[in-house]
């Protein structure tokens, strides 16, 4: 392609999204750049779902599915190692004072 | 769940065609980036319009991360008379999301394509995959410490660049117009060529992403809100991060301000004195992106009273209209500016305006100093709390920035938005000309009834507001038809001659914004 001679002068990054051990590398970077920016406490948009021991199947039913305005993902954004992960993560959060 | 889905096909094309298609698909690009089982398509079928899912349902999706496949897909595409209904991200919500403008098309799924090409913190230019999103972008700016910040829409987290200025999106800083800060785009045709607009077809050019004309006639905004090719790469530039940024809210008690506020900002904007996209907020946008729930105030079905919207008004000391702007330069420049906009303010009288420092980290503030400053946030998703049941779709007609059009388009839309029993929530987003007048037409999607209230009430705001020569500058793909309409037939017409000339066997998105050689009558 060209773009190499394009930009040989710039900041050539190529950057990529983590593509191991899941597309989003982590549940905690999946966590905090997707599902928190509603679901976390401080957030209250969508209901908290940390620390609230919520299956794997379910999490990734609601993922996949949405739910009312929750939108629903496919595997080419949030991919089905990253929900376990992020499944995983959920675990180890503290859960909330008081659920909504 | 993990069954073929047998039951979708695209318009006029057979089963036995179609499966030879899926078959060279799958040869092309691996089983596992050629989705048809039901429990991989669902998530492309999640619509927030007052319609079956079934509608909008695709046949299949594709998943590529070439260009080469992708002129590879258009290829088999041609061959067997397929059509594809392409997305970067999918996160066009209330304008469609993921899912097609006609049942059975193919989805081409571009979201795996997300590699940041290159940054160039000297020029502040960008170039990006059509899977790349803000939130990426932001990261990566963040993780480099480079001198430059993004503007996007509000569902900014997880939407990106390349969809959002592909549908002509705004975002709400200086840089918030978009398609006007996209330089240079790399658009994959229906024949399979490879086309580079502006400087990208002169051979070692440097200028790909630096002048956005080149030379003859210039077709980038040709391919936006289009279906003539795919869009594979763009150029955009990036604004230099001011060192000093002071965001504001004026604050109107009363309804009928509105002529006044818009007739205070336009000056402002035009000067270049308030440099960004100016956010004026009605109660109800302020409220639910500041978390408050319809529930809270009232069970009651229907319009929600004044008197709650008072009450609201009341508890939260929002007001009727809320003004969000910033200041972006440096201490000195801000300081002038800002000296020149509070005596406008405080002059007037009427408005209250709040700095930084005393909303503090209250919500809507906070969410909207962040998007007026390039932090991607979801907060604004907030609305769809109002009323809960998932169902959203954007009436945007566009207006002149004067006062008394500004009033005359809300009370137009409210009234009808009322007779329908569904609320007006709404905001205008201001350039020095034109005002986005957005309007979130809310309803409970799991309730049939208020679902064809809603469809009904969409439809009349069409028909009203084209009456009064007013129209939308983007809408969901239930009314894609509907609105080109509005446009007029010349327009129509070559619309469809280009279509001819680039894609005669109609496999991209046909449907997007009316543009369909198949169903098209020239008048």
């Amino acid at each position: 392609m060209l773009v190499a001679n394009v930009l040989a002068f710039a900041l050539l990054t190529a950057s990529a999204q983590a593509q191991d051990g899941g597309r989003w590398g982590s549940g905690k970077n999946l966590y905090d750049n997707v599902c928190g920016q509603c679901h976390a406490p401080e957030v209250g948009v969508g209901t908290a779902i940390a620390g609230r021991g919520l299956p794997e199947d379910y999490v990734k039913f609601i993922v996949r599915n949405g739910f009312n305005a929750m939108p629903a993902f496919p595997a080419s954004f949030i991919d089905d190692e990253s929900i376990a992960q992020v499944t995983e993560y959920l675990s180890t959060l503290p859960a909330p004072k008081a659920l909504p | 769940m993990s069954v073929q889905n047998d039951a979708i096909l695209p318009k006029g094309v057979s089963r036995k065609e179609f499966d030879k298609a899926i078959k060279k698909f799958r040869a092309l690009l691996g089983e596992e980036n050629v989705l048809v089982k039901a429990d991989q398509l669902v998530p492309y079928n999640k619509i927030m319009m007052p319609v079956e899912n079934a509608a909008h349902a695709p046949s299949a999706a594709l998943t590529a991360t070439t260009v080469e496949q992708i002129q590879g897909v258009v290829k088999i595409c041609n061959a067997h008379r397929i059509p594809i209904w392409t997305i970067s991200t999918g996160r066009n919500f209330g304008y469609g999301s993921a899912a097609p403008v006609a049942r059975g098309q193919v989805i081409l799924d571009l979201k795996k394509m997300n590699k940041i090409i290159s940054i160039d913190p000297v020029m502040c230019t960008a170039l990006v995959e059509p899977g790349v999103t803000y939130g990426q972008l932001y990261d990566h700016i963040e993780e480099h410490d480079l001198p430059l910040m993004l503007s996007f829409s509000a569902p900014s987290a997880i939407a990106g660049p390349v969809g959002n200025t592909m549908d002509r999106g705004v975002g709400y800083t200086p840089y918030g117009e978009h398609l006007m800060m996209q330089c240079g785009m790399e658009v994959v045709l229906a024949n399979g060529d490879v086309y580079r607009t502006g400087m990208g077809g002169v051979e070692g050019s440097n200028t790909w992403q630096i002048f956005k004309w080149g030379y003859g006639p210039t077709l980038d905004g040709m391919f936006t809100q289009a279906n003539y090719g795919i869009t594979t790469k763009m150029g955009f530039w990036l604004m230099p991060k001011p060192p000093v940024f002071k965001p504001f809210e004026v604050i109107f008690e009363n309804e009928a301000d509105i002529v006044e506020i818009v007739d205070l900002l336009r000056p402002l904007r035009m000067s270049g004195t308030i440099p960004n996209s100016v956010v004026i907020a009605n109660i109800l946008w302020e409220a639910s992106s500041g978390n408050v729930r319809r529930s809270a105030y009232t069970s009651e079905p229907g319009r929600t009273p004044d008197l709650v919207l008072e009450k609201i008004q009341g508890d939260t000391g929002m007001g009727a209209w809320n003004l969000y702007a910033a200041l972006y330069g440096t201490q000195e420049q801000v300081d002038v500016n800002w000296k020149i906009v509070s005596d406008v303010f405080e002059k007037h009288g009427k408005g209250r305006i709040v700095t930084q420092e005393e909303a503090g980290d209250t919500q809507p503030f906070k969410y909207r100093a962040e998007l007026m400053s390039g932090v991607p946030n979801l907060q604004e998703f907030g609305l769809y709390n109002w009323r809960g049941g998932g169902g959203s779709m954007w009436f945007a007609p566009v207006s002149e920035a004067r006062g008394s059009e500004c009033q005359k388009q809300a009370a137009l839309a409210k009234g009808i938005l009322h007779k329908h029993g569904l609320d007006y929530v709404a905001e205008f987003i201001v350039a020095p000309r034109d005002m986005h007048h957005v309007i979130d037409v809310l309803f409970d999607r799991t309730n049939d009834e208020e679902s064809k209230r809603a469809d009904a009430c969409f439809n009349e705001l069409l028909d009203e507001f084209e009456k009064e020569g007013y129209a939308v500058y983007r809408v969901n793909t239930r009314f894609q038809e509907r609105v080109a309409q509005s446009y007029g037939p010349i327009k129509r017409d070559v619309e469809h001659a280009i279509k001819r000339a680039l894609d005669p066997n109609n496999i991209l998105a046909p449907g997007r914004s009316g543009i369909d050689l198949d169903t098209y009558k020239k008048t």
